[in-house]
């Protein structure tokens, strides 16, 4: 035991003298001058992202176009694994100073990285006279889309640019609803009883025909929650500089819209991907027996509209499918208020040892970005929906748009058509440190209290509230 | 124990008269003087290394633990911390702090004495059967090839129950199993489960996952007891129990002391098994009611948190090191060198 | 005649009561075997698992219902897997990295366990303690900091020192994890079976320490210096964290990341498990073929043999 003291102190002593090490590092704040690539010099700049194979693959064929142009950047293109891998490889390395030159990002992770103060403010590049962009070039992004990347507090800076979009799109059982003369919904709640427009009276309807089927299946709680505050503006987060000022969610109008849902699952007609045990997805597509005999199905199912060709049943053995799948805009609060979640990557450019390679590394997004042909492809890869207008007008496009249809071979195309057509209505969370353990939490905090004992008193599920806002304050002293 | 002391020093040198106390102390005390030097030297190579990637990172730790708010990517943006306790008070004015530690306790606690007692069995049965015995060998060494993600699944896909309410899509194997006897089905892992059924499936796995290593170690433990101890409790007839507690667990005690001691240490560092079966949300649903000490530091990273996570870390440090003292004055006491 | 009754009288006591051994014994074997089958059963099941897993469509890995047997055993993932990697190279890197950090830590390993289990020197305890501790704190906080140290950044030095940057080396593969306190602890409990008597002996036959250590401390443990062995070899097949954050260029790329970083998130940015489960069969086939080789040594052992200064 003596000599177990004598190790602590040790470390601890030696722990001591390290203390005071604790050593400053100048902002490199960036010079002036030209931002135009020298064409001779050799120059190399590291991106990291998230693509799969085949979309690295059409990355691969535009970076071959770009080398025609400049000839002496190599790009050095890798990929991470998820987002969470790239946020967490981008930490360590600013930690050294390594960091790489152009980063996929979600506005979180950019919100954490701003403490090192190595993310670039776009607005360098965005307005220089030499390289920025064009008028219509900045026109050419959807709007929305573009404004989201000043979102970081400080609306005279811009930290990202988008890459690729999603939404949130619903999908339900078309021949089902045909056969049974039932309506899109287009809201949530039925203002009546016979409100046959409305999602509320739908689902009920799809129980009374169908006992054994779980109507509604949705994705992401988190989602869910905080497209509901967006719809009903509700209060949910804001970014300011105290703690406990930051989360507002834990309140009585959010407590209502949860009081409903959970009405809905107990009773049978919803669940969510916690909840259920498995993709929602899967429940929608479901064609297997379980033990005692029946099909279990959803028939409407909220989920990504880049995740389409999961939401389609794969073909039965004589080559039909079993049933056509449609897509609409989800459900809305307030016709005058429509709100869809925005998500999908942006990128994020990080400042360099050498101002040079910060240079190139703008040339390059600026090459990817503003060329509708790359972002066509890539929509036409992934599902995701291209950031620029003139990609809509190209012929490719068009011609894969033409091909939208209700089963797996033009689902994508369907989906992206969808987006597309509610491009006013996407909307975005404030990003800050500690917003995704909001989304974290609210998404949790959907399931608990939807999934609560049928005798839960009004305490405990007011405690859910309470709880999910002390773990967002207590995770971010 | 005394007995088999005099066995290890009458049967292993059987060819020497044995050495008398005297001899013994003074021998000690020439090789004691002579081996200052000598020790440092066999250790240097290891602890070259061990200063540079091990004590220099445990000491950032305590220096990172003891600056308030200590952030790595505020450091590069230029921002400096002072010294204080904070950080720990943040740690501990955490909500689910208590049920961090709580969880911590009770997965080493249960975990450490089952999966050892299970693996002494496996090892002892191993080492006593003839034909298969290379079969059963492979066999149990093939987890140790099998992809950690594999067993997360795994036991997602055992335990599991998809469904809302009385509408089950599909259930495990186990609640399959248990529903041929009458009993359940369960919720195991799935929203809206106790804690106390999430406590038993965690258990199970690390059980499962930290048997493969223990096997191997008192397998190889047991090859170096010497077979002649066995056949001398052949031949006075002494009953298989009795010849596993008295001379196999003694003899085997350095193995047994090192698989408890490295596996108490593993076991408060609890966490990817937790994630395997729950994902990061280290709860059913996300709700974090099975989160660890180590799951608490893993929530850190993604924000450079490095002053809580430390903070944390140093925590957990303390719990261990006053458990391994523990640990380490009972096998001084216990353990059969 | 009444010597020959005696001595039959005699045998037959002796039969009849090696015939009650042998039905305990035959009982006992049966208990032992079933024992070990039932727990063989329940501890593959992963690695089954993990086979099926890797033969399985996307869409059926995502079924609600998880099937036990691939419908259609789908081939195609191992070629995902294939695809994208440059294997000889990767296996060439790996193999490079795997067994110089093997014998090196070997090397390292059995020294200090000598020094830690015979040799008597001051400090010795509190090194050892000091050893322990550091197995004490999650290793996260190791990772970031040793990052920060290879990567030339060191403490008490604003900016990071160029000369001492690692990165991207086959030494930073290597040296960082070489010392294992956990695989030193091992050999030392091994050691520590071996009596000192032994030890005392030879020093009165004048023995050199490092000719006990070799002709006779090593010959009695090698069950365990294969294990490390294993050990060791298994860390740097699977290491992913570390080569992936100091040296993931094409040079030195090492097998596991090679073939988890690109084919395994698809265009939606989720992981195809069964493409990741095979790459990760194939990454397990030389491992286990190196187990089956090596097994005979684990399960030899050297006290039959006997023990001789």
């Amino acid at each position: 035991m003596k000599k177990l003291i004598a190790l602590v102190l040790t470390v601890v002593l030696a722990a001591a003298l390290v203390l005071s090490g604790c050593s400053l590092n100048g902002d490199g704040s960036s010079s002036g001058g030209s931002k135009v690539v020298d064409p001779d010099a050799e120059i190399e700049v590291v991106f990291y992202h998230t693509m799969g194979a085949n979309l690295r693959s059409v990355l691969q064929k535009y970076i071959v176009e770009f080398n025609k142009i400049y000839p002496k950047i190599t790009i050095n293109e890798q990929s991470i694994g998820g987002y969470d891998d790239v946020r967490d490889q981008v930490i360590t390395e600013l930690q050294a100073g390594k960091q790489p030159a152009i980063a996929y990002c979600y506005p979180d992770h950019v919100a954490t990285y701003l403490r090192s103060r190595k993310v670039i403010d776009l607005n360098e590049y965005i307005n220089d006279s030499e390289v920025g962009l064009t008028e219509a070039q900045v026109k050419d992004f959807i709007a929305g889309y573009y404004e989201e990347g000043r979102q970081f507090g400080d609306t005279s800076k811009m930290y990202t640019l988008p890459f690729s979009k999603s939404t949130e799109v619903m999908y339900y059982n078309k021949t089902f609803f045909e056969n049974n003369g039932l309506k899109v919904p287009d809201h949530w709640f039925a203002s009546g009883a016979n409100d046959d427009t409305s999602l509320e009276y739908v689902i009920k309807k799809i129980k009374e025909i169908e006992p054994t089927s779980i109507p509604l299946g949705y994705d992401s709680e988190a989602n869910w929650f905080i497209t509901m505050t967006e719809q009903l503006k509700t209060p949910y987060t804001q970014a300011v500089d105290k703690v406990e000022d930051r989360f507002l969610f834990n309140n009585q109008q959010n407590m209502d819209f949860c009081d409903k849902f959970r009405a809905w699952c107990v009773s049978g007609l919803m669940t969510t991907q916690s909840i259920y045990g498995g993709y929602t997805s899967g429940l929608f597509t479901n064609t297997s027996a379980n033990d005692s005999g029946i099909v279990i199905h959803s028939y409407i199912s909220i989920g990504s509209s880049a995740g389409a060709t999961y939401q389609c049943p794969a073909k039965s053995d004589d080559g039909s499918y079993p049933f056509e799948v449609g897509i609409a805009q989800i459900p809305q609060a307030d016709k005058s208020n429509q709100k869809v979640i925005s998500q999908g990557p942006s990128v994020c450019m990080l400042k360099q040892k050498d101002q040079k390679v910060n240079d190139a590394a703008w040339t390059f997004i600026k090459f990817l970005l503003t060329s509708p042909e790359f972002q066509a492809e890539f929509s036409m890869t992934s599902g995701y929906v291209p950031v620029l207008r003139s990609t809509f007008e190209m012929d490719a496009y068009k011609e894969f748009m033409s091909g939208a249809n209700t089963n797996k071979e033009g689902i994508a195309a369907l989906s992206a058509k969808i987006c597309m057509e509610q491009e006013q209505s996407y909307f975005t969370s404030p990003a800050f440190v500690g917003s995704s353990d909001a989304r974290d939490q609210v998404g949790k905090l959907l399931v608990a209290y939807v999934s609560a004992a049928e005798n839960a008193s009004e305490a405990e599920l007011k405690k859910l509230f309470t709880d999910a806002y002390d773990r967002c304050v207590t995770l971010n002293k | 124990m005394e007995d088999n002391k005099d066995i290890i020093q009458n049967n292993d040198v059987p060819e020497r008269q044995p050495l008398d106390r005297k001899t013994v102390i003074k021998l000690n005390r020439d090789i004691g003087s002579k081996n200052q030097l000598k020790g440092w030297l066999y250790l240097a190579p290891a602890l070259l290394l061990l200063i540079i990637f091990s004590f220099y990172p445990l000491i950032n730790t305590f220096r990172m633990a003891f600056l308030n708010g200590y952030n790595g990517l505020a450091i590069v943006g230029g921002e400096s911390f002072n010294l204080g306790v904070e950080n720990f008070k943040t740690v501990i004015g955490y909500v689910d702090f208590k049920q961090c530690l709580k969880n911590t306790i009770l997965l080493c606690v249960v975990t450490v004495p089952i999966s050892t007692i299970l693996a002494l069995l496996i090892a002892v049965a191993l080492n006593s059967i003839k034909p298969l015995q290379k079969v059963f060998q492979t066999v149990f060494f093939l987890p140790y090839v099998t992809n950690s993600i594999a067993i997360g699944m795994v036991f997602n896909a055992m335990f599991t129950r998809v469904g809302l309410g009385d509408l089950i899509q599909t259930q495990g194997i186990i609640n399959n199993i248990l529903g041929l006897f009458g009993i359940g089905p369960f919720n195991f892992v799935n929203v809206g489960s106790s804690w106390g059924a999430n406590m038993f499936v965690v258990c199970t796995y690390i059980v499962w996952n930290a048997i493969p290593f223990k096997i191997l170690v008192l397998l190889g433990g047991l090859q170096n007891v010497n077979k002649q101890y066995y056949e001398a409790a052949k031949i006075d007839g002494t009953s298989k129990v009795r010849t596993f507690f008295r001379i196999t667990i003694p003899l085997v005690s350095p193995m047994l002391a090192y698989v408890i001691i490295t596996s108490f240490i593993g076991g408060f560092k609890e966490y990817s098994s937790i994630v395997g079966i729950f994902g990061e949300g280290m709860g059913p649903g996300g709700n974090g009611q099975m989160n660890t000490i180590v799951g608490y530091v893993y929530n850190m990273l993604p924000k450079s948190n490095l002053g809580n996570a430390s903070a944390a870390s140093l925590i957990l440090f303390a719990i261990i090191l006053v458990v391994t003292a523990i640990n380490g004055y009972v096998s001084k006491k216990k353990v059969h060198y | 005649m009444a010597d020959l009754k005696n001595y039959n009288l005699k045998e037959l006591n002796v039969r009849s009561a090696s015939r009650s051994q042998r039905v305990s014994k035959i009982v006992g074997n049966v208990i032992t075997y079933i024992f070990l089958a039932v727990m063989a059963v329940i501890v593959i099941f992963p690695f089954y698992w993990m086979i099926i897993s890797s033969l399985k469509t996307m869409d059926e890995y995502r079924a609600n219902v998880p099937t036990l047997w691939p419908q259609n055993i789908y081939f195609e993932n191992f070629a995902t897997a294939f695809s994208k990697a440059n294997l000889k190279d990767l296996f060439l890197h790996t193999l490079l990295v795997g067994t110089i950090s093997t014998v090196l830590s070997l090397v390292v390993t059995v020294l200090s366990a000598f020094a830690f289990a015979r040799l008597q020197f001051k400090g010795k305890n509190v090194v050892f303690g000091l050893l322990m501790a550091t197995m004490m704190v999650p290793g996260e906080l190791y990772t970031i900091t040793n990052y920060l140290t290879v990567s030339g950044r060191l403490p008490f030095v604003e900016e990071p020192i160029q000369a001492l940057d690692f990165t991207n080396t086959f030494a930073v593969l290597i040296f960082p994890m070489l010392v294992s306190v956990f695989y030193i602890y091992l050999l030392r409990q091994t050691f520590m079976q071996i009596p000192n008597e032994l030890y005392l002996a030879a020093k009165v036959d004048g023995t050199s320490d490092f000719k006990y250590l070799w002709k006779v401390m090593l010959p009695l443990s090698v069950s365990t210096i294969i294990t490390i062995t294993i050990l060791k070899m298994m860390g740097a097949w699977n290491a992913y964290i570390w080569p992936r954050l100091v040296a993931n260029d094409q040079a030195h790329q090492l097998i596991t990341n090679g073939l988890r970083g690109a084919s395994f998130t698809d265009e939606f940015g989720e992981v195809n498990y069964p493409a990741q489960m095979a790459a990760v069969t194939i990454v397990s086939i030389p491992l286990f073929l190196i187990f089956v080789f090596l097994r005979k040594y684990i399960m030899r052992g050297v006290s039959r043999s006997g023990i001789k200064g």
